[in-house]
C-alpha cells in the first residue's frame, strides 16, 4: 500500500513537469523564433529557418534599422535604411514628457482630493470614477479637430497632451487611494510651523508617497510605447512617428514583408523593457498586490 | 482704527453680485482681487455674446448649404459642432462661477456681520493660501479632461444623432445634419439596417463570448500554473516561474505580432515544422478561417494573459493562513480536498473585485482583436459593414471610424452602447472603495 502511494505521488510529479516543460516551451519558442530570425539576412518571413537559430547568423537587419533613411546600407548598392532611431527617440520623449507632466498633475490632484474641499468636489470627483472607464480613442474624431486647432496635429506634444489627459481620471484616482492611508498627523505638524499648503505638499508628502509615485511614474512610461492608436491618427511625418507605428508599418503594409527586421526592432524595445520590468518587478508587484488585496 | 460696519450695506452684497458677478465683492465687501477677476470674466462674456450666439446656433442647425462659395469658405458641420460643444462648456463654467459668486458673497457677508469687522491683510492672504491652493491646483487636471476627454465624448455621443458618413455627409463638401433616432433603427431594427443588424448581433456575441472565455482561460491557466509551482514536487520552481513571467513583461503589442507571425497560414513557421514532421498535410488556417481565428485569439490571450493571473493567485495564496491547512492535514483530508475546499474558494473571493474588472477590461480589449487578426477573416457581411469574424465592438469602432467609407454615426451608437455596457462595471469598481465605504462623496 504504502509503495503504491509512493510510485503514484512521484508519477504525479513526472506528468506535472512534462506539463511544466510543454509550457516553458510554449513560452520560449516565439521568444526565441523572433531573436534568430532579427539574425537572418533575408528580409522574408518565408526564409527564417523554424528552429531557432539560422545557420549564419548575421547583424544584417539591425544595419538597415540603424542606417539613416537617406543613407544606403553597408554592403548593398539600393537599400536605404529606416527612420528607426529617430522613432525611438521620439517615443523616448513622448514617454519622458507624459511621466512628467502625468506625476506632477496626478500627485497634486490626488493630494487636493484627498485631503481638500474645494467647489463642486462630489461632481468632480464621480465624474472622473466614470470617465476613467473609457477608452479614450471613442471620441477620436473630435480629439483630431481640437488638436487640429490647438495646431498641434503632427506633433509630439499634441499626444503627450492627449495622453497625460486621457490618463488623469484613472491616476488621480490611485494617488488619491494612497493619501488617503497616510495620516493627517504629518502635514498638521507642518501648518503648525507655519508652513503653507503647497509646501506641505511638497516637502512632506509628496517624500512620504514616494513608493506610489515610483509606480506612477514605471506605469506613466511604459504606457505610450506600445499605444498604436493616437500616434497612427496624430503623427503624419515618416520622421515624426513612435516605435509602436514604425515597427507595425513595417510588416502590415501592402508590400511589407519585413518579419526579420521588425524581429531587430521588437528585440531593441523588449530587451530594455524586460530589463525595466524586472528593476521596477517589486514595485509593480507591490502595488498590484495593494490593489487586488484588501481595499 | 477698525471701521465700524454695517449689516445693512452687507446685506446687499449677494444681490449686487446677482445684477453683476463681482459687483457685491468689490463694492461692500472689499474683496478686490476676487471681484475684479469676476467681472472680468463677464466682460469677457458678455464682449463675446455674438460669437457665443453665433456658435450656439451653429450647433443647433450645423451650417447652412452654400452652393455658390468655394468649398473653403462653406459652413463646416463638424468645426461648428465642436465649436457649439465648446461654447455650451464655457457656458456651463460661466453658470457655475455665477452661482458660485452669489453664495460667497452670501456666506463672506455674515461672516464679516458675525465677526464685527472686515479680515484683515493678514487673514485675507491666509484665507486665499488656503483656500485658493485646492482650486488653482486642480485646474490644470480638470482643464485637460474637459479638452480632451469630455469635449471629445460629448461630440461622439452626439454624432450618433447626426449622418456624418461617407460618402455624402463628409464636409467640407457636404454639410451634416441631425437625423434624430435613425442610426439606432439601422444598428437594432432589422427591417431598417439590413446587413448592419445582422452583423452587430454576430459582433455583440461574439465581444461577450470573447469577454467571458478570456478572461477565465486567463485566470485558470494562471492559477493552474500557480499551484503547481508551490508543490513541494516540482524541482526548479524558480526557473519556472522566471521563464513564465515573461509574456507579462514583454510589451503586448509585439507578442501579438510575433504571433500573428508564427500563425502565418502558409510561411508560419508553426504550419511548416507541422508539416515537416508531416503530423498534418494540409496547413492550418490558424487566422484565415472564422471559427479556427476564434480559438486561435483565445488561445494567444492565454499566453498572453497567463502571468499576470499565476502572480496574484500566487500573492493571494501566499497570503492563506498555513494553520488552515495543517488543520485539514489533521483532519485527514487529501491535497485535492485541501484545495477545493481552502485555497480555491479563499483566493476566488479575494480575486474577484480583479477578475469582474478584468472582464470589463476584455470587453475593451481592442488590442488583443486588432493586432493579431485585424479583425478578420472576412465573412459574408464584412464589405458591408466591415465588421470581420474576430471583431468586437471596440475593434468594430475602430474600423468604421479608421477606414473608408468612414461611418461615423454608427460608430457612435456602439460607442453609446460600450458606455451603457461598462457604466455598470465603473459603479460596481467605484463601490468597494474606501471613499466610497467611508461615504466622502
Amino acid at each position: 500500500m504504502k509503495q503504491h502511494k509512493i510510485t503514484g505521488n512521484s508519477l504525479a510529479a513526472f506528468f506535472l513537469t512534462i506539463v511544466l516543460v510543454i509550457q516553458a516551451i510554449l513560452v520560449l519558442y516565439p521568444i526565441a523564433f523572433t531573436v534568430s530570425s532579427s539574425f537572418t539576412k533575408s528580409n522574408s518571413l518565408a526564409s527564417t529557418s523554424i528552429v531557432p537559430f539560422p545557420k549564419e547568423p548575421s547583424l544584417y537587419q539591425y544595419q538597415r534599422l540603424l542606417t539613416n533613411p537617406d543613407d544606403l546600407v553597408k554592403g548593398t548598392t539600393d537599400v536605404h535604411g529606416t527612420n528607426y532611431k529617430r522613432w525611438y527617440l521620439n517615443t523616448l520623449f513622448v514617454a519622458c514628457a507624459n511621466t512628467i507632466l502625468t506625476v506632477i498633475l496626478c500627485t497634486l490632484a490626488g493630494y487636493i482630493f484627498s485631503r481638500f474641499l474645494f467647489p463642486f468636489k462630489k461632481t468632480v470627483m464621480a465624474s472622473m470614477v466614470i470617465l476613467q472607464m473609457f477608452p479614450s480613442f471613442i471620441g477620436m474624431i473630435a480629439t483630431y479637430v481640437i488638436l487640429w486647432k490647438l495646431n498641434a496635429l503632427n506633433s509630439l506634444w499634441g499626444l503627450v497632451l492627449v495622453y497625460s489627459a486621457g490618463s488623469i481620471p484613472f491616476n488621480s484616482w490611485l494617488m488619491k487611494g494612497y493619501f488617503d492611508t497616510i495620516s493627517k498627523e504629518y502635514e498638521e505638524a507642518a501648518y503648525i510651523d507655519g508652513a503653507s499648503p503647497f509646501q506641505a505638499f511638497r516637502k512632506i508628502m509628496i517624500p512620504i508617497a514616494k513608493p506610489e509615485i515610483v509606480f506612477l511614474t514605471l506605469t506613466s512610461f511604459t504606457g505610450p510605447w506600445m499605444d498604436f492608436i493616437f500616434p497612427k491618427l496624430i503623427l503624419r511625418s515618416d520622421d515624426k512617428k513612435t516605435l509602436a507605428v514604425g515597427l507595425y508599418e513595417m510588416i502590415s503594409g501592402r508590400s511589407a514583408d519585413n518579419f526579420t527586421m521588425f524581429a531587430a526592432g521588437a528585440l531593441l524595445v523588449a530587451v530594455p523593457f524586460t530589463i525595466l520590468f524586472v528593476l521596477g518587478q517589486k514595485s509593480l508587484l507591490q502595488s498590484l498586490a495593494g490593489t487586488g488585496g484588501k481595499e | 482704527m477698525e471701521k465700524s460696519i454695517n449689516p445693512k450695506k452687507l446685506r446687499t452684497a449677494p444681490i449686487l453680485s446677482t445684477i453683476f458677478m463681482g459687483l457685491g465683492q468689490v463694492v461692500v465687501l472689499k474683496e478686490y482681487l476676487r471681484g475684479f477677476i469676476l467681472m472680468a470674466f463677464e466682460v469677457i462674456i458678455l464682449l463675446n455674446c455674438s460669437s457665443i450666439f453665433n456658435s450656439v446656433k451653429g450647433l443647433i442647425t450645423l451650417g447652412d448649404p452654400h452652393p455658390e462659395l468655394p468649398i473653403k469658405l462653406k459652413d463646416h458641420s463638424i468645426f461648428m459642432m465642436i465649436t457649439g460643444i465648446i461654447t455650451l462648456v464655457v457656458l456651463a463654467i460661466f453658470i457655475i462661477t455665477y452661482v458660485f459668486n452669489v453664495r460667497s458673497a452670501k456666506k463672506s457677508a455674515e461672516q464679516i456681520i458675525k465677526n464685527g469687522k472686515y479680515p484683515s491683510k493678514m487673514e485675507t492672504r491666509n484665507n486665499i493660501s488656503q483656500h485658493s491652493f485646492p482650486s488653482i491646483g486642480i485646474l490644470p487636471c480638470i482643464l485637460m479632461v474637459a479638452i480632451f476627454t469630455v469635449i471629445p465624448l460629448v461630440f461622439s455621443i452626439l454624432v450618433a444623432f447626426t449622418n456624418y458618413s461617407s460618402p455624402d455627409h463628409i464636409p467640407p463638401k457636404n454639410l451634416v445634419d441631425w437625423v434624430g433616432l435613425e442610426n439606432f433603427k439601422t444598428m437594432f431594427n432589422s427591417k431598417v439596417g439590413g446587413s448592419w443588424t445582422s452583423s452587430f448581433g454576430r459582433v455583440a456575441l461574439w465581444t461577450l463570448v470573447w469577454a467571458v472565455f478570456s478572461t477565465f482561460t486567463c485566470f485558470f491557466v494562471g492559477f493552474f500554473f500557480a499551484v503547481v509551482l508551490q508543490d513541494k514536487r516540482i524541482k526548479f520552481p524558480g526557473f519556472y516561474r522566471t521563464v513564465f513571467i515573461l509574456p507579462y513583461a514583454i510589451p503586448q503589442m509585439l507578442s501579438l505580432f510575433v504571433w500573428a507571425n508564427l500563425l502565418n497560414g502558409t510561411f508560419g513557421p508553426i504550419n511548416r515544422m507541422l508539416q515537416y514532421f508531416q503530423l498534418i498535410t494540409k496547413p492550418i488556417p490558424w487566422l484565415s478561417d472564422p471559427k479556427m481565428a476564434k480559438l486561435t485569439l483565445i488561445l494567444v490571450n492565454v499566453w498572453i494573459g497567463f502571468p499576470y493571473s499565476m502572480i496574484l493567485t500566487t500573492s493571494s495564496m501566499t497570503a492563506i493562513s498555513k494553520s488552515l491547512y495543517e488543520a485539514a492535514t489533521i483532519d485527514g483530508a487529501n491535497k485535492w480536498q485541501q484545495f477545493k475546499s481552502i485555497t480555491f474558494p479563499l483566493v476566488m473571493r479575494q480575486l474577484k473585485p480583479i477578475l469582474i474588472m478584468q472582464f470589463a477590461g476584455n470587453i475593451n480589449n481592442f488590442g488583443a482583436v486588432f493586432f493579431l487578426t485585424g479583425g478578420g477573416p472576412n465573412v459574408s457581411d464584412t464589405i458591408a459593414t466591415q465588421a470581420g469574424s474576430t471583431d468586437i465592438l471596440i475593434s468594430w469602432i475602430y474600423k468604421l471610424t479608421m477606414n473608408t467609407p468612414n461611418q461615423y454615426n454608427l460608430a457612435s451608437v456602439l460607442s453609446i452602447l460600450v458606455f451603457i455596457v461598462l457604466v455598470p462595471f465603473a459603479l460596481y469598481n467605484f463601490m468597494r472603495t474606501k471613499s466610497f465605504k467611508e461615504s466622502e462623496i
